[in-house]
């Protein structure tokens, strides 16, 4: 198999998604399978396909720094990106992808896993789409059908900015925003933080390279794209800068904030007779990992919300048993609060984690 | 919701013999005069996964052969589901899928149908084939792709 690999450096940010679309789009019986390497220039947030930008992402704060937020047609959830990336976007034919998704995730992760894996960390596949370095996510990846093309997308992570991705959502309270902080901070990891130096990009690029040609057992070429592919390019640029196609109506999707595959954050808001209860619930493996509460509502002593946080912390997202654990932290340090049964604090998880269920 | 039961398995992927398919794009079809009911097949669903997210085109919408009736998105996979003809959607089952995302994937023959259309082109209805034909298209397909069926039971 011969592949065409094009290194197309720093580019626009709205370009580092519409090529390898455009490629896609223009992809016909004698095109060949093609591997674009790019990074963009300043930057942006990608949003998922059936997302709903004005739901998901912080749209004022976004453009009050002048960062553009541009929908993809590949599945998953936003992302803050930057150059700090170097996205590895397949364009193939149909016939040389396995067919079952979950196969083709596992076949697209190998080069970037053997990757990291010569520069000394160590990365696995973390099924369905994700690499993680033990317990810690490097990356993410996605696919989608185009024209007549598969196409498979993630990127070399030499670093990420866990920062500003924690700013660009859109989340109810700053309480959630510093809870996704902490998660990305905890559930991620990057090349430079694995290495504690940034890797040069010309290196770990040519290691990629090495390792595609190793695994597929492929002749690499490198190549440029054909005019067909730029003039689609270009039309795409503006399509995928529109207004329409930023603000197009979302799907239906899961709930909660993917940190990676086994961790998500989910909030929630009860009105009950003594006030409002507010929570926010990270799940790991479908337990719960961290509850963290807070409202209007009067608990006396105050430290008892810190040992009903803490009293739930593993166990599974079963009413009955949670709601046993706060009864007992109930009695066991005598709390009060009026207008507010022990049994709500479960009802609070159970309904910011059950559409996930 | 169907009235003939009557099925073909094979390894674990159920082909009810009662309905129309397009092997190639992976739906089934129930004609029901000038209307058609359209879904995912079993092995369809069985290959994308569990759904996480899905998007119709509104009804009224007219759609050509092999374009998307809706997208739908799974494990980060984004794909169509494409139009075996020609059509004009008439009804979309996103209620449903409001209520459970993985209808497709917990029943993809009854509950988890995607949408009603109307053809647009008899002749192209002739191109789709019957249950007993595409059990053998995809008895051939399944031992390719090596695959199993399995339906989500949670």
């Amino acid at each position: 198999m011969r592949i065409r690999v094009v290194d197309l450096g720093l580019v626009s940010p709205v370009r580092s998604q519409t090529v390898y679309h455009a490629v896609g789009y223009a992809f016909h019986p004698q095109s060949p399978p093609t591997i674009l390497l790019v990074s963009p220039t300043d930057p942006y947030v990608s949003i998922g396909f059936h997302q709903d930008a004005q739901r998901e992402v912080d749209l004022d704060y976004c453009r009050s720094v002048g960062l553009p937020v541009i929908r993809r047609e590949v599945g998953g959830g936003a992302v803050y990106l930057d150059h700090n990336q170097v996205f590895t976007q397949w364009i193939f034919p149909r016939e040389l992808v396995p067919l079952r998704v979950e196969d083709r995730f596992a076949w697209y992760v190998r080069p970037l896993i053997e990757t990291y894996r010569r520069w000394g960390i160590d990365a696995s596949w973390r099924p369905i789409n994700d690499i993680h370095v033990r317990g810690r996510k490097i990356g993410g990846t996605g696919a989608a059908s185009i024209g007549d093309a598969e196409i498979l997308v993630g990127s070399l992570m030499l670093d990420f900015d866990t920062k500003q991705m924690a700013r660009v959502l859109k989340v109810a309270s700053e309480k959630m925003r510093d809870k996704v902080y902490q998660s990305l901070e905890e559930y991620m990891t990057t090349m430079r933080r694995e290495l504690g130096t940034m890797p040069d990009r010309d290196q770990v690029v040519h290691t990629y390279l090495e390792q595609v040609s190793a695994v597929l057992g492929a002749e690499l070429e490198l190549g440029a794209l054909t005019s067909e592919e730029e003039a689609l390019a270009a039309e795409l640029d503006e399509r995928f800068a529109s207004e329409e196609w930023l603000y197009q109506k979302g799907g239906l999707r899961e709930s909660g904030i993917k940190i990676h595959a086994d961790v998500r954050l989910h909030e929630a808001a009860l009105k009950v007779p003594g006030g409002l209860i507010r929570v926010i619930v990270r799940t790991h493996g479908g337990r719960i990992d961290d509850v963290s509460f807070s409202g209007d509502f009067t608990l006396l002593p105050a430290l008892g919300l810190a040992a009903i946080e803490q009293a739930v912390r593993g166990l599974s997202l079963k009413r009955e048993e949670i709601a046993e654990r706060i009864r007992q932290a109930y009695r066991a340090l005598g709390l009060q609060s009026p207008g507010v049964a022990p049994d709500d604090f479960a009802t609070a998880i159970l309904h910011a984690v059950e559409p996930a269920r | 919701m169907r009235q003939d039961e009557r099925v073909q398995v094979y390894r674990g992927c159920v082909i009810p013999l009662d309905l129309l398919y397009d092997v190639e794009r992976d739906v089934w079809i129930r004609l029901e005069g000038e209307e058609a009911t359209l879904g995912m097949t079993d092995p369809a669903q069985t290959r994308a996964g569990k759904l996480v997210a899905i998007r119709f085109k509104r009804p009224g919408t007219v759609v050509e052969r092999g374009r998307a009736l809706a997208t739908i998105e799974s494990g980060k996979w984004v794909g169509p589901f494409p139009a075996p003809f020609g059509c004009e959607i008439l009804e979309t089952n996103e209620a449903g899928f409001a209520r459970d995302i993985l209808l497709a994937n917990r029943d993809p023959y009854g509950e988890g149908w995607l949408v009603r259309v109307r053809p647009l082109f008899r002749e192209q209805l002739t191109e789709l084939v019957s249950g007993e034909e595409a059990f053998q298209r995809y008895r051939e397909r399944i031992d390719e792709l090596g695959l199993n069926c399995f339906r989500c039971a949670e």
